[in-house]
């Protein structure tokens, strides 16, 4: 089954081309957007989820079009990539009124809210402001007002970025079993080993173009032949880097105020490391972990000219 | 940690709820828009500055009350009852009103763009017009809660007490004034705000530019403002005694309440609807 039909779809700025000529159909299931940033998966997302009108082509979601479809919009699900938010609201009230905009009662909101941010682990921080909130926990109510209703369709831009390792794998679990119940899940990312952990299927993008579409296995030796740039938040930067020195997959170990950027060669076995770490709370909490993605810029470069 | 240690609660299938109606969804939007421009700091800063009148109005009733003359013009006692008059027409309707349309009626939309929450309200199933509605209510009730009071309370100073009875009626008929006129800027610069790139600078130039200098010439240029039909309807605030002649200059040639009352509700009305119709159509573009 297709979830989304586009066909010759373009989308411009201005001078600008920010999608171009992109004809693709993602089926039912999880389906990996993967990008660098600046190649046209969120202006994609933007198109789908009928926020942007396009310039050109046609775009079909759940059969339908969407474009001033507003209708529609309550079988899809979205958590966008910027993090905007009403800072002085609460979580819980937060999606609560979001929850109530898409048709839910005053009454039965809260507790569809309270189940969402449950769903995200973060019932205990319900209560309190956002402005408050650390940037995995932005993340995750972000998730939460996307996951509220249950929708046919979740579109999730970028959404494990600034997760700790815990909550990352947590949150690719929670998405996996969403698509396993039927649901269908179209999740971007600029980080091939978070698409993987998700799904097989993948849509590759760059430049405003779809330059590769099919199985993730087909450009995973690609992507591993450069190294992968993490930037890593922790309480003790220092300690967290001796401890992952010791790993051969490291190439190099770089400071910043609060936190360290480490580049490897090896992401999959760097990322398992990672997440055994915190997990045991070894060199101290995690805050925060993000993929850097300059240097996959040679992949899509490569994939393009291929 | 294994993923078997990862326990994943999702939340319970929900029936997608039918999407709300356009008036519940105005209602839902409004709910939620309140909250968020009464504790704004612009609400805030705005409070501190109509505070300024009531601290004038507190100067004028102890010089009052002292036994001296507070205000004077060519040698004649200008009374409570005229300069609170003198306030709600040159401080309240010629520059509060305007300012707060001007500053809450362009940014209904622009601030939640620029703060990249649109996303949110224009992702539910809810007509995008429902959004611009809910948010212009929600600022004509915010802007009443910060003027009216203000209004309020320089009136009960200001005006001597044997006054008040009579003058009762007439701070209701200001009060209505008031919150019409800032129905009727609201909604004039929330069409300014959907359709222009730089919509505080459009709004300032009509209401400190155009407005004040339309309002001086003669002709028919005046009758497009707002103002000219905002004057047609304070003259009942006016007292009819000394210096209330000045002003009667000012107002003179004013068209009949009902015909003010007819072109500032086609105004808010007109106005309103194009707004609405420029968001549904309108695409918004957040900067990266």
């Amino acid at each position: 089954m297709t979830v989304i039909a586009v066909e010759h779809l373009s989308k411009w700025y201005g001078q600008v081309s920010g999608l171009n000529d992109v004809t693709v159909t993602v089926p039912s299931g999880i389906t990996g957007l993967l990008g660098p940033n600046g190649s046209g998966k969120s202006t994609f997302m933007k198109l789908i989820t009928g926020q942007l009108k396009p310039s050109q082509g046609s775009v079909r979601v759940l059969d339908e079009p969407i474009w001033g479809n507003h209708a529609l919009y309550r079988r899809i699900g979205f958590c966008p990539e910027q993090d905007a938010f009403y800072d002085r609201m609460t979580g819980l009230d937060w999606v609560t009124a979001l929850v109530r905009l898409s048709g839910v009662s005053a009454n039965d909101a809260p507790g569809v809210a309270a189940r969402a941010l449950e769903a995200v682990d973060l019932v205990d921080a319900g209560s309190k402001k956002i402005g408050a909130y650390s940037k995995g926990m932005r993340q995750r109510v972000k998730l939460a007002q996307a996951i509220a209703l249950d929708p046919d369709l979740l579109v999730l831009d970028e959404p494990l970025n600034g997760m700790d390792p815990i909550m990352r794998r947590r949150t690719i679990e929670l998405i996996r079993t969403w698509a396993r119940a039927g649901r269908s899940v179209l999740v971007s990312s600029h980080v091939l080993h978070e698409i993987e952990a998700l799904t097989a299927n993948i849509l590759v993008i760059n430049n405003g173009r779809i330059v590769a579409e099919g199985n993730v296995h087909q450009i995973r030796e690609l992507i591993d032949e450069h190294p992968h740039t993490v930037f890593i938040r922790a309480r003790e930067s220092r300690a967290l880097a001796r401890a992952l020195l010791a790993d051969d997959g490291v190439v190099s170990v770089r400071f910043e105020p609060g936190a360290v950027v480490i580049e490897t060669a090896k992401p999959d076995a760097f990322y398992t490391r990672l997440t055994e770490m915190a997990a045991r709370g070894e060199a101290g909490a995690i805050e925060e972990v993000t993929s850097l993605d300059d240097n996959l810029q040679a992949v899509f470069k490569y994939l393009v000219k291929s | 940690m294994t993923e078997s240690s990862l326990p994943v609660t999702m939340p319970p299938s929900t029936s997608a709820p039918p999407a709300p109606t356009l008036w519940s969804a105005v209602a839902r939007v409004f709910e939620l828009s309140l909250g968020q421009m009464l504790w704004s700091r612009r609400t805030i800063f705005m409070a501190v500055v109509l505070g300024a009148p009531v601290v004038l109005a507190i100067v004028v009733r102890i010089v009052d009350a002292s036994g001296v003359t507070p205000l004077r013009v060519n040698g004649e006692r200008v009374g409570g009852t005229t300069i609170f008059g003198v306030l709600l027409w040159w401080l309240y309707v010629r520059f509060v009103v305007p300012v707060l349309g001007v500053f809450y009626g362009t940014a209904l939309i622009a601030d939640e763009v620029e703060d990249k929450t649109i996303t949110y309200l224009f992702t539910r199933p809810v007509p995008r017009r429902a959004v611009l509605i809910g948010k212009y209510l929600a600022y004509v009730v915010c802007t009443s809660l910060v003027v009216l009071p203000s209004l309020m309370i320089v009136f009960f100073l200001v005006v001597p007490l044997r006054d008040i009875g009579p003058s009762f009626l007439t701070l209701l008929t200001d009060l209505g004034l008031l919150a019409f006129g800032l129905a009727v800027y609201g909604a004039l610069f929330a069409l300014v705000g959907t359709v222009n790139k730089r919509p505080l600078v459009m709004g300032l130039v009509f209401a400190f530019g155009f407005e004040q200098v339309a309002m001086l010439m003669p002709g028919y240029v005046r009758r497009f403002t707002i103002v000219y039909y905002l004057q047609g309807l304070v003259p009942h605030a006016i007292p009819s005694e000394g210096i209330t002649s000045l002003l009667a200059s000012v107002f003179s040639e004013v068209p009949s309440a009902g015909t003010c009352l007819f072109w500032l509700t086609f105004i808010l009305v007109g106005t309103l609807a194009l707004a609405a119709r420029a968001v549904e159509r309108r695409e918004y573009v957040l900067s990266q």
